[in-house]
């Protein structure tokens, strides 16, 4: 029965324009992901893409190890003797170029030193260049003390017990980093929301006309007049909805991972997050990162394909079905830009797609006595709602009247 | 086999589709005739559990049918009104996908599905997308459908509706050539078919049985006469206006009519012998049936 219900789905033709519109996104994703990695080659002529990010990777990995006192030193150094050199005083933008090239090999470290030795909410391009050596041994220290100046400053609205898990949060974090290239799972993870949201609105599209098509053809009489219409039928159909819904998900994930990977390269995968995103509260690597996105989106993408179909089931139209991914994943966010609801917003299902800025930013639940971040909260809540709903999506079905 | 109405209704809002029917059903052909809006297709909806009484109850072998869930549908063919299907699936799939939410196991399934397409003439078409069969096929493939499971209760809403001629007369006998051995309700609005292979007839009109019985039964319940005569052409609009004319026929001498009526219309008119038409005239006028046509 399931493969059945499989075969209708994909055996209509607007499921198969579907399907091509789904291998257009994932290989126009993939190539403006590929374009994210940028090189300038000594000559100081620009490319981007797999060579680029070959290129990168060798300069990078010169580096490669843990960021220790010495290696900061060592990079400000670096840095300073570059931007002493004749090209960096040049004023010819190609000299100027030819300057930058040389300091691609330490961009990554001079990004934290940046950030480190930035305001709060701001991003100093030069920090990097009026840092003292014995300044820049306190990077690591330097991340905890401002998130500390940030939280005694009165600008933010956290509590005493969140206040508390944050630093607790940095304090624990492993220092030195291991550093190495990282820029095909950088590039990855920025993109990654994008491709998720547009695989979660086509699968939704899939999925919406399970139920609602038995009425649409006129094969509802039959159905419901057989021995299994009204219970194991309607199991199948639930089932045909969950495989389809995993199935593309981790396939059309799959596949968008490997090919930017293969291309940019996979390398860094074990580095943290903080490489990227200096004030990610998360102590987890970008392999844990991606883990953590991708399981995200697919309790998003399942969410919004259950209540799919459940609208489909209930509404007996496959277009009203199919609006609702659109509703649940891309009207919430427009509510939470003109409504005001602190807090509330966090717990939207789009949130599910966009574990990215959640890792980024600080967005924590208080739960009694336990503080925790809205991803770990969200993720689990949400399946068990699709979970609830389920039985739900059953019962709407077999009780379902042919007048 | 024994099915059951028991003050059977089902209402939609304050119109009453089904009103108070109580019958009992054993193993036969039972002919449902009917205008259309009699209620008939609400009457096997209830029947095969797609709508819920308002009030009454169906028993199937002293159960409830709504109690016994799957162990009723499992005993159950139904070729409704408006037949649809999957129309991307070939034949065969569709018919295995059926015999799949029937309960059949696989193998059985197979064997069914290679039994039944030859049977109902369609095994040319078997690899054919259900959307590229013709009206009949479509209809062939609809009683395939019905017939994967053997069924005990087998219930025919409106099977030869929109066929040609040739078809209706293969699609009857095919129906006849099936009905061995179960109960067999047929709904329809073409005398002719209930005519030929009902064992008893049911007429139902606004929700209610107004008679039931064998052709015959029916026939000489009717009080009235049936007379045939030949008539001026001018004539014809006078007669139409006084009587219930079952038929008229153009010669080269006149109309000849055949009418209704108790008393003789006309010194030359014959006496002839009813039909089920002149009874379904009778019953359910000229006119009847142009509301609630999909009740």
């Amino acid at each position: 029965m399931l493969q059945f219900e499989i075969k209708k789905v994909f055996s209509k033709f607007k499921n198969k324009i579907a399907m091509f519109l789904l291998l257009i996104i994932l290989i126009a994703t993939s190539i403006l992901t590929m374009n994210r990695v940028e090189y300038l080659d000594a000559d100081g002529n620009a490319s981007s893409g797999i060579t680029a990010a070959k290129n990168l990777s060798a300069e990078q990995n010169k580096w490669a190890g843990y960021l220790t006192e010495d290696v900061f030193v060592n990079v400000i150094k670096e840095k300073a003797q570059i931007n002493n050199s004749k090209e960096a005083l040049s004023d010819d933008i190609q000299e100027q170029n030819k300057a930058y090239a040389k300091t691609q090999g330490i961009s990554g470290i001079t990004g934290l030193i940046n950030n480190a030795f930035s305001d709060w909410r701001d991003y100093n391009y030069f920090a990097v260049n009026n840092v003292s050596e014995e300044e820049v041994k306190q990077v690591y220290e330097k991340r905890i003390s401002s998130l500390k100046e940030y939280l005694n400053s009165g600008e933010e609205t956290f509590t005493d017990a969140q206040k508390d898990f944050l630093i607790q949060r940095y304090e624990d974090l492993k220092t030195p980093f291991y550093y190495e290239y990282t820029e095909g799972w950088s590039a990855l993870l920025q993109n990654i929301s994008t491709f998720i949201l547009m695989l979660a609105l086509v699968i939704g599209f899939f999925v919406s006309g399970i139920f609602s098509e038995e009425f649409q053809t006129k094969a509802d009489s039959i159905f419901f007049s057989t021995k299994l219409g009204r219970n194991k039928a309607i199991v199948s159909k639930v089932g045909a909805g969950l495989v389809i819904t995993t199935v593309l998900y981790v396939v059309f994930m799959l596949l968008y991972t490997a090919i930017v990977l293969l291309a940019l390269g996979a390398d860094g995968a074990d580095c943290p997050i903080q490489l990227d995103l200096w004030r990610s509260a998360y102590n987890i690597t970008f392999f844990q990162a991606y883990l953590l996105i991708v399981a995200g989106g697919y309790v998003g993408t399942l969410f919004a394909a259950v209540i799919s179909m459940i609208v489909s089931a209930t509404a007996r139209s496959t277009a009203t079905a199919v609006i609702v991914p659109f509703m649940i994943l891309c009207a919430f966010p427009f509510l939470s830009r003109i409504i005001t609801l602190p807090g509330i917003c966090s717990f939207f299902p789009d949130q599910l797609l966009e574990v990215y800025l959640s890792i980024k930013d600080f967005e924590l639940v208080e739960l009694g006595q336990r503080v925790m971040s809205v991803v770990t909260i969200i993720i689990p809540v949400y399946m068990a709602a699709c979970l609830l709903l389920l039985p739900i999506l059953y019962r709407v079905y077999k009780k379902s009247q042919i007048k | 086999m024994k099915l059951e109405l028991n003050n059977l209704t089902k209402k939609f809002g304050d119109f009453t589709a089904v009103d108070h029917m109580n019958l009992a059903m054993s193993s036969g052909v039972y002919g449902l005739l009917g205008v259309n809006g009699a209620g008939k297709t609400t009457l096997m909806r209830m029947l095969c559990t797609l709508l819920k009484p308002t009030s009454g109850s169906i028993i199937c072998n002293g159960k409830d049918i709504l109690k016994m869930d799957g162990e009723y549908r499992k005993l159950l063919g139904y070729l409704p009104q408006d037949f649809g299907f999957y129309p991307e699936f070939t034949v065969q799939d569709y018919l295995l996908y059926i015999a799949a939410i029937k309960g059949l196991r696989p193998t059985v399934a197979k064997r069914r599905v290679k039994e039944l397409i030859p049977q109902v003439g369609l095994t040319k078409a078997a690899g054919k997308k259900m959307k590229k069969l013709s009206g009949g096929m479509k209809r062939r493939a609809g009683i395939a459908q019905a017939m994967l499971n053997d069924p005990k209760i087998l219930i025919l809403d409106e099977p030869t509706a929109g066929l040609d001629p040739n078809e209706r007369i293969r699609f009857r006998n095919l129906i006849s050539e099936l009905s061995e051995e179960r109960l067999v309700l047929l709904s329809t609005h073409i005398v002719s078919d209930i005519e030929y292979i009902a064992n008893e007839i049911w007429l139902m009109k606004d929700g209610k049985l107004m008679h039931n019985g064998t052709a015959d039964e029916i026939i000489n319940s009717m009080p009235e006469t049936v007379w045939e005569c030949l008539v001026e052409k001018n004539m014809v609009s006078d007669f139409i206006k006084k009587y219930k004319i079952s038929n008229m026929k153009t010669e080269p001498q006149g109309v000849n009519l055949r009418i209704i009526s108790q008393e003789k219309p006309l010194p030359n008119a014959k006496r002839t012998e009813a039909s089920l038409e002149d009874v379904f005239l009778y019953y359910f006028g000229e006119k009847a049936g142009d509301e609630n046509a999909a009740i």
